[in-house]
């Protein structure tokens, strides 16, 4: 998979390249417009990372740029600018998804994730972890073949998990990938707990080993070792 | 009160005053001469009496005017000439009336005599009527014609100052408009139109300015923060750090989340009270928008085991969609993260009215303070402190009015528009 970033600071452009590059995605970095214009014409990628303030254009002209000449593009925009209209208008111009600064990275790759998925017409559209099959178009989960019944909440943390998998997940981003703005109202994290609890349960009663790890005082690890 | 009709009000007093004023002198004046006329032919008709006493033995009749009479008395002794003025009955109208005598005496053959004349004074009477009379016919065609010259004068020569007051009152910031005006014939219009032009001119700018200001402020405060976030997620994939380390970060972690949200919670009450969202144009249901937020919530109103009553129509207030949507969120979170568990809410919306009633801890200050930004109650430390602030700041810039109130466990928060 390859993906560009457009973004002008530097030291967060480093941190989301090396979280990709764990993920053997090659994330290649343009820092300004002209670079970034530069690149989407000359190569093909499967997902782009566009910041809309950029010190010598607007990110918004780079997805117009990206819609006309590679409609098939996977685009997110990453921006400071909490506004409705720009929300509004990215949405409207055909990027996949409006991301506000500051993110999760685990949640960027997350979304990253899923866009991909959604694009790949042509690949299979199934998330694949161990024992465990899902199938996100028609929300069914699978392990060794069998169905396991899962709540909305426990569904989206299995897919975050999977799409995180082999990395700490901190508590704080699980809270906000599943509530959003309502993550503050839990005082403490012990509502995850009780779901990081059911879903575990769930998949071990039928038959998977337990692939979920507490990391104590952080959070929670997926990973098959 | 218009400022023509304080105006007029004005013009109308002093106009009475002086026409009353006017009337009293006219009124004197001519009483004094009239005065002055009476005695002067008081004074002739004495010198024909003296004359006549003097040389004619019968006096006639016609030497003094119809009206006027004339008596004579003898008397022992002469007094002095004198004018006096009585009230005598008058046969013909069958009244007492004003009549002015001159007393004076003659020798006639030895004898004195007492002259009497008497002047009926019926002309002052027909004066003050003529006056009262005049005077009121010049009040009334006063106010008359006063009333007429306001009405045009409003909606002739104030046409340009109501079109400007129009325009002002419709006026939006938000709307980065520069009012401008077609060219008044007055001179203070005129200048009235160009301060407003150039006054909405300069605010419009300012306007610009400060809202580039603070998205240029989130961008600014959103990247490092971005970037701090970002590297200790990096950091916590490194399996070398120790557990102690690990949690030091994870603390790290949680309170550079907690700034950004900080951030962006004030960012967002700056936009309000700056205005930067439109006003709403019709009015919006707050149904779907309180049962989204009801299913969103569902899972913590479950776990925390609190019984959601509603009673619901469809109705809501003219606003923006995204801040009614802001200010339900504030008030159904506010309502669960400050209720004790197993408690209670309670939502009523009705027509110009939207009630969240929840069962929480009693608070021990006014609940009117419970709207000061970050004043909190307890040691929620999940809680930014600016729900409420945020609520009511919504509330404000849409001519709704947020009241809270406490009722035993219960804790009310009322929206009316």
């Amino acid at each position: 998979m390859k993906l560009l970033l457009i973004e002008d600071e530097k030291a967060l452009a480093t941190s989301i390249q090396n979280y990709f590059q764990r993920e053997n995605f090659i994330c290649e970095w343009a820092a300004d417009y002209r670079t970034a214009v530069d690149k989407i014409n000359i190569y093909r990628y499967d997902c782009v990372l566009v910041d809309l303030m950029l010190p010598d254009g607007d990110g918004l002209d780079a997805v117009r740029e990206l819609k006309r000449n590679f409609p098939e593009t996977g685009i997110i925009i990453i921006s400071a600018k909490n506004s409705l209209d720009d929300r509004i208008t990215g949405l409207n111009l055909g990027s996949d998804d409006y991301l506000t600064k500051p993110f999760h990275l685990s949640e960027l790759n997350a979304r990253v994730q899923a866009v991909i998925r959604r694009r790949s017409f042509q690949g299979s559209q199934q998330i694949r972890f161990g024992k465990i099959q899902i199938d996100p178009q028609e929300h069914l989960v699978l392990v060794d073949q069998q169905e396991i019944v899962l709540t909305r909440k426990e569904y989206d943390l299995l897919v975050y998990l999977i799409a995180n998998k082999n990395r700490v997940l901190t508590k704080e981003s699980i809270a906000e990938h599943l509530w959003g703005d309502d993550a503050d109202l839990m005082d403490n994290f012990d509502f995850i707990y009780t779901h990081i609890k059911n879903l575990r349960k769930k998949l071990m009663d039928k038959g998977c080993p337990d692939y979920l790890k507490s990391i104590y005082g952080v959070g929670y690890k997926f990973s098959e070792q | 009160m218009k400022l023509l009709e304080r105006i007029l009000k004005y013009q109308i007093i002093t106009s009475l005053c002086v026409l009353t004023l006017g009337a009293v002198l006219f009124y004197l004046s001519v009483d004094y001469l009239i005065d002055r006329e009476v005695n002067k032919e008081l004074m002739r008709s004495k010198a024909k009496v003296s004359w006549q006493l003097r040389h004619i033995d019968e006096l006639p009749v016609y030497i003094l005017q119809l009206g006027d009479s004339l008596q004579l008395d003898q008397v022992r002794y002469p007094g002095q000439m004198a004018i006096v003025e009585r009230k005598l009955f008058n046969e013909f109208e069958n009244e007492y009336q004003p009549y002015r005598q001159l007393i004076f005496y003659e020798r006639v053959e030895g004898a004195w005599y007492r002259v009497t004349i008497s002047k009926l004074l019926a002309q002052r009477k027909q004066l003050l009527e003529a006056v009262v009379m005049t005077v009121t016919f010049i009040v009334a065609l006063l106010l008359i014609s006063l009333l007429l010259l306001n009405s045009w004068l409003s909606r002739r020569l104030w046409r340009p100052f109501y079109k400007t007051l129009r325009a002002l009152d419709s006026y939006q910031v938000e709307q980065h408009e520069v009012l401008t005006f077609p060219k008044s014939h007055t001179v203070e219009f005129e200048q009235l139109n160009l301060s407003v032009t150039q006054f909405t001119d300069r605010l419009a700018a300012t306007y610009q300015n400060l809202k580039e200001f603070t998205e240029n402020a989130s961008h600014e405060i959103q990247t490092p923060l971005a970037v701090i976030l970002s590297k200790i997620e990096g950091l916590f994939q490194d399996e070398s750090l120790k557990e102690s380390q690990l949690v030091a970060l994870s603390e790290i972690s949680e309170a550079a989340n907690r700034l950004a949200k900080l951030n962006q919670a004030l960012l967002l009450l700056t936009k309000i009270e700056n205005r930067q969202f439109l006003a709403g144009t019709e009015p919006i249901s707050l149904v779907p928008i309180i049962n989204r937020k009801l299913r969103d919530l569902e899972d913590l109103i479950e776990q925390r085991e609190i019984t959601v009553k509603t009673d619901i129509e469809p109705t809501g207030p003219v606003m923006h969609p995204a801040l009614a949507e802001v200010l339900v969120n504030n008030l159904l979170t506010n309502a669960i993260r400050y209720n004790v568990n197993g408690g209670a809410i309670e939502i009523t919306l009705n027509a110009g009215k939207l009630v969240v009633r929840n069962t929480g801890a009693p608070i021990h200050i006014e609940p009117e303070l419970m709207f000061e930004r970050f004043r909190k109650e307890g040691t929620h430390s999940a809680s930014l402190g600016l729900g409420l602030a945020l609520a009511k700041t919504i509330c404000q810039v849409n001519g709704q009015t947020l009241t809270y109130e406490t009722d035993g466990p219960w804790h009310i928060l009322t929206v009316t528009w």
